[in-house]
């Protein structure tokens, strides 16, 4: 018996052995524990074993039992294996991928963003205004005289009802400080028009981003200040700014910024990128007739304003060469910004 | 403007200051050089060679192999490619080292393998005029070894940009007195004789006191009409003018060294009496340059007693009565025109000179009797002449200036305290103002611009420069606006736009008539609805977008022209439109369009995709509006079919629609076209809405399934409508998941379709029985029967 169970076992464990696939696995199976497998068999004889025996048989059976399952299970699992190894087989890895539509942001609103979330975070909020403007908003209180150069029907778009669209977003200076006492700290980017015929560096309608700051005590220093780490943070922390001395009617001190772009492979030069100034007195004039207050007294606030084109940012940044790419919206163009 | 540093030099030392400084001087004053432009020969290592041999090189056909004298002592020998040349000859040699105006630096090299020790040049190479091609073969035979640059004068021009609140500095003396004033130095005088002014001239009759307060005239008899003199052509060449004659170059001259506009007439050809008046109606005039200009009365003229006007005041003088080769007798006019009279002129006949440039911008009145000296003085010497009668004049030279106080406290918090009072002082004084009392100071008349507090402070910041102020980064904190708001939700939008595979396009907001066709606003437009601009510069922008649909279609045209099959776009902006035909006016508002066309994934290896269709279009408002029932209820719009309101609840959103397939063919789209227009603020609140969670279901639910034959024309808004009608409490949500037809009749009446739906039933505090799920089913069906004629199959 005992050499019985010893000859069945190894059989069986040959069978799974030899066994190389679900249904030779199987059959290995019935043959050892099936009804009427070997194995079954010689349990069934147990009832014959002389008693002093029963134990030592029982734990042979036993044994073989747990081999065999043993066995079938590891079997069972390694012709999985190879199943489920079988089921990925001939998939080429290499071929493309299956297509999805790709889509971006326009470079100009990537630009904007980035310009608006780091003036955001230095605690400007936004604002904006409208774009059919009238002559006092972008002009008069922007203490631009009546015969400017840029008030003419060559220069400005006008309507019959004689308002215009806003030659700038510094209107938007004049809107919010009519409506909101200081202190004021706003951005506005937005669209401004001039006519312009469209080449590749001029557009007839434009974006700029326009920023002001009214409070008691601000200063040249607080202009400086700012824009310069605007300016560093927009174009990298070791960027060269500088702040030359200019005019505009709405600002007094005026002055234009350059960074100094350096382009791998060029010389280094200066680029000019905004405007800015302390907010003229007369504005504040304009602005406390127009409230019939005088929340902004210029003997009381200053502040500064500053603006840029945004067109002409986006187009340093990315080595832009024609401004028409920005209003083409061609997808080859689209895409590189995705 | 252009400024010759030569002629600069006249009134400023300006030696051992390099360009490159008075460029930065400038700059940082705040007068921008936009070009800088050498003229004749600069380096001192361009000297004259003579030619000593000349060989054929061994290697190339072209080039000869010379040696020079250049001076040196030993022969040079340089590879050379020009042919005009014989032994012999004196040429430009540029030696080792010469930087070339072209940026290039000789050095020495090898030609072919032939060794060549310099450069033979032409006149171009060196920056000067090219007479022949080939080499600058040099006359007079000058001393070998000399410096080319002494043979030729040199000069640099400058193109300065002036802002226009300082006329002061349209002239070489005026920008001298401004370089002066940075450099601490002083302006070498010009000395001019004393005029003989006779005042209330009684032949000059003003009748513009207000667009002309002083007007003066010299006559100045028996000049000769000849060429200028070599220095005085020089002077203007040397800043882009044409040389004339004597006269007219004399006048040009006086007003490029001191920035006031002279104008000299031929005296026979005027009358006995000079009248200032605003033109006559209908009146024209023939100009100089011409043309003839047809006058408004705002325009002054100067006119004789035959009343013929001679001159356009200020802006350009008359065809007729000029200075001519026959003229002998001149009348020199050297006057003060209002400045908004001038630019009015000068706009409105779209006619500017360098007269009226000045004239806008305004002259100095103090200058304008010292600039008539100085051309009688140059006239006398040049042209021969005498005075007659001195110089005569009506009306007073205007004041323009005054005393200013300097708020020293103000002064101070605005340049942060970077400035002493007397580094402030001195600047004003280097400037030419001088102190008129304590903090009180005296501006001169060269200066208008220079009228309150902020313009000296302005002034001191310029000079004192921005490099010299601290920086301070600080700034009061003020609250978010409802702008930002806007934009954060707007961002998100976009951003989920762009994940769904749209491209974001910003389109122009001026758009054309015939993209009128294309235009799609929330609400049709009415007669008088579209905002027009008066003046379009073309008929491609004369019209504010009242849509964003043109913009978009224009897009997908120019994409479709690249082989783009995809065209997938979406734009947020500002549409402006008036409303009720007109009746509210310049209303501005700002939406959202989509335009999608072609396949809704791009084509590839696993299968071509279909094209996208209606049901594509709300697909995408449903990601973008998750969990929100999007409802498209048609209405139709002229221009588009399939026109359909777009709604949310009771959020009437905008319109959807697909472009008219004759517009799409005549387009060359190969897919229809799919557009949707929404109002974005109401997106953004339907966006930024915060609802409460709610809590998850506790119990589970069962579902089941009805298939019904209705009617074609009834629509899945009516059936949805009904199963809502039903009120059924634990109905918990239903949707079609099947919809068949057969046009053909045989499986199915072809005026019928099979809607599939599913119903999911639950209730919040127990688990339901199959016979309360079954009661609760019958009950949806039997409203669906009782109240839509269908069957269930």
């Amino acid at each position: 018996m005992k050499d019985e169970i010893l000859r069945v076992q190894n059989e069986a464990l040959a069978m799974i052995h030899a066994a190389n696939d679900e249904r030779s696995l199987d059959e290995a199976r019935v043959v050892s524990l099936g009804k009427k497998g070997s194995l079954t068999a010689l349990s069934m004889a147990m009832k014959d074993v002389p008693k002093e025996q029963k134990v030592e048989i029982g734990q042979l059976l036993n044994g073989a039992r747990a081999a065999i399952t043993a066995s079938l299970e590891e079997k069972q699992l390694a012709l999985q294996n190879i199943t489920d190894r079988a089921s990925v087989a001939g998939i080429d890895a290499t071929l493309p991928a299956r297509a999805l539509h790709t889509g971006g942001l326009h470079p100009l609103t990537l630009l904007r963003e980035r310009a608006v979330g780091i003036l955001r975070r230095m605690g400007f909020a936004l604002a904006d205004g409208p774009e059919i403007e009238d002559e006092f908003h972008c002009f008069d209180a922007l203490n631009t005289p009546a015969d400017h150069p840029a008030r003419n029907v060559k220069d400005t778009f006008y309507f019959d009802s004689g308002k215009l669209l806003r030659t700038h977003t510094s209107s938007v200076q004049v809107r919010m400080m009519e409506k909101t006492i200081p202190p004021l700290r706003i951005i506005a980017p937005g669209t401004a028009y001039r006519r312009d015929e469209i080449d590749s560096t001029h557009l007839s309608a434009f974006h700029q981003l326009e920023g002001l700051y009214v409070d008691r005590d601000v200063s040249l220093p607080d202009l400086k200040g700012t824009l310069e780490a605007f300016l560093r943070e927009l174009f990298g922390a070791q960027t060269a700014v500088r702040f030359r001395p200019h005019f505009f009617p709405f600002t007094e001190p005026s002055f234009e910024i350059d960074v100094k772009l350096e382009v791998k492979g060029q010389a280094p030069r200066w680029i000019e990128v905004a405007g800015c100034g302390m907010v003229d007195p007369a504005v504040f004039e304009a602005v406390c007739q127009s409230r019939g207050d005088r929340k902004y007294d210029p003997e009381q606030v200053t502040g500064f304003a500053f603006g840029m084109g945004l067109e002409r940012l986006a187009m340093i940044q990315w080595g832009i060469r024609d401004i028409r790419l920005l209003i083409e919206n061609d997808v080859r163009f689209l895409r590189q910004f995705a | 403007m252009n400024v010759s540093l030569n002629w600069l030099s006249e009134y400023i030392d300006l030696s051992g200051k390099s360009v490159q400084e008075l460029d930065d001087l400038l700059t940082f004053a705040g007068i921008e050089i936009e070009g800088i432009h050498t003229q004749g020969v600069n380096s001192e290592k361009i000297v004259v060679a003579q030619i000593m041999e000349a060989v054929q090189h061994p290697n190339a056909d072209r080039l000869k192999v010379t040696q020079v004298d250049a001076g040196e002592g030993t022969l040079r020998q340089i590879v050379c490619g020009a042919q005009n040349y014989k032994v012999g000859d004196k040429v430009p040699c540029a030696l080792p080292g010469a930087a070339l105006p072209s940026g290039f630096t000789i050095g020495e090299t090898k030609m072919r393998s032939v060794e060549s020790r310099g450069m033979l040049c032409s006149a171009s190479e060196i920056g000067l005029i090219d007479k022949v091609d080939g080499l600058l073969i040099l006359e007079g035979d000058p001393a070998v070894g000399t410096p080319v640059k002494q043979l030729f004068a040199s000069d640099v021009l400058l193109e300065v940009e002036v802002t226009p609140n300082r006329p002061d500095l349209l002239s070489h003396r005026g920008l001298a007195f401004e370089l002066a004033a940075l450099l601490k130095q002083s302006v070498i005088p010009v000395e001019t004789p004393e005029i003989e002014l006779h005042r209330d001239a009684d032949w000059i009759e003003n009748d513009a006191a207000a667009a002309c307060p002083f007007y003066s005239l010299t006559k100045i008899s028996g000049v000769t009409i000849a060429e200028s003199p070599e220095w005085l052509k020089q002077r203007l060449l040397s800043i882009g003018l044409r040389p004339i004659n004597n006269i007219v170059d004399i006048t040009n001259f006086v007003l490029h060294e001191t920035g006031q506009p002279l104008h000299a007439f031929d005296a026979k050809k005027v009358g006995v009496k000079l009248h200032l008046r605003y033109a006559l109606p209908n009146e024209k005039f023939a100009a100089l340059n011409g043309s003839e200009y047809e006058l408004r009365a705002e325009d002054l003229v100067i006119s004789d007693d035959t009343s013929s006007a001679l001159a356009l005041a200020g802006v350009m003088g008359g065809n007729e009565s000029g200075v001519s080769e026959a003229t002998t007798d001149i009348l020199l006019e050297s006057a003060y025109f209002d400045p908004s009279a001038v630019r009015a002129t000068a706009r409105h006949l779209i006619l500017t000179s360098d007269s009226s440039y000045r004239f806008e911008r305004g002259v100095n009145p103090q200058g304008i009797l010292p600039a008539a000296a100085r051309a009688i003085q140059l006239i006398c010497e040049i042209a021969g002449g005498t005075v007659v009668g001195g110089t005569a004049c009506v009306g007073d030279l205007p004041v323009l200036t005054g005393e200013v106080e300097l708020n020293v406290d103000k002064m101070n918090q605005l340049m942060g305290g970077s400035i002493s009072l007397e580094d402030a002082e001195d600047i004003l004084t280097r400037l030419g103002l001088y102190s008129a009392g304590e903090n009180l100071w005296s501006v001169p008349s060269t200066r208008a611009d220079l009228q309150r507090h902020i313009d000296l402070v302005e002034e001191i910041a310029r000079v004192h420069g921005l490099d010299n102020v601290p920086s301070r980064m600080q700034g009061t904190f003020v609250p978010a606006s409802e702008v930002d708001a806007a934009a954060d939700t707007d961002m998100a939008l976009r951003r989920s736009l762009a994940a769904l595979g749209y491209y974001e396009a910003q389109t122009i907001k001026l758009i054309s008539e015939k993209q009128m066709i294309d235009a799609f606003p929330l609400r049709p437009l009415q007669e008088g609805d579209l905002v027009k601009v008066s003046h379009p510069l073309s008929e491609d922008h004369a019209i504010l977008r009242p849509s964003l649909i043109p913009g978009l279609v224009s897009t997908a045209e120019r994409n479709v022209r690249q082989g783009i099959k995809a065209l997938r776009f979406f734009e947020l902006g500002r549409v402006f439109r008036h409303n009720g035909g007109g009746k509210s006016r310049d209303l501005e508002s700002e939406n959202l369009a989509i335009l999608l066309s072609g396949p809704v994934a791009p084509d590839g290896w696993t299968g071509n995709a279909n094209d996208a269709d209606i049901y594509d279009l709300k697909a995408l408002l449903s990601s973008l509006l998750p969990g929100r029932e999007i409802q498209f209820t048609p209405r139709e719009r002229d221009g588009f079919v399939l026109g359909c309101e777009v709604t949310c609840g009771d959020s009437n959103l905008g319109v959807a629609a697909r472009l008219m397939p004759s517009r799409e063919r005549a387009l060359d789209f190969s897919s229809p076209v799919w557009l949707l227009e929404m109002d974005l603020a109401k997106l953004r609140k339907l966006l930024s809405r915060r609802a409460a969670v709610e809590e998850l279901p506790q119990f589970p639910g069962s579902t089941r399934d009805a298939a019904m034959e209705v009617p074609n024309r009834v629509t899945a808004a009516a059936i949805n409508k009904v199963i809502v009608k039903a009120n059924e409490k634990l109905l918990v949500n239903f949707h079609c998941f099947d919809v068949f037809v057969d046009p053909t009749g045989v499986k199915l009446d072809s005026s019928k379709k099979s809607m599939a739906y599913r119903f999911s039933y639950r209730a919040a505090d127990r688990t339901l029985k199959a016979e309360e799920v079954d009661a609760a089913h019958q009950n949806v069906l039997n409203t669906l029967v009782n109240q839509l004629s269908l069957s269930f199959r």
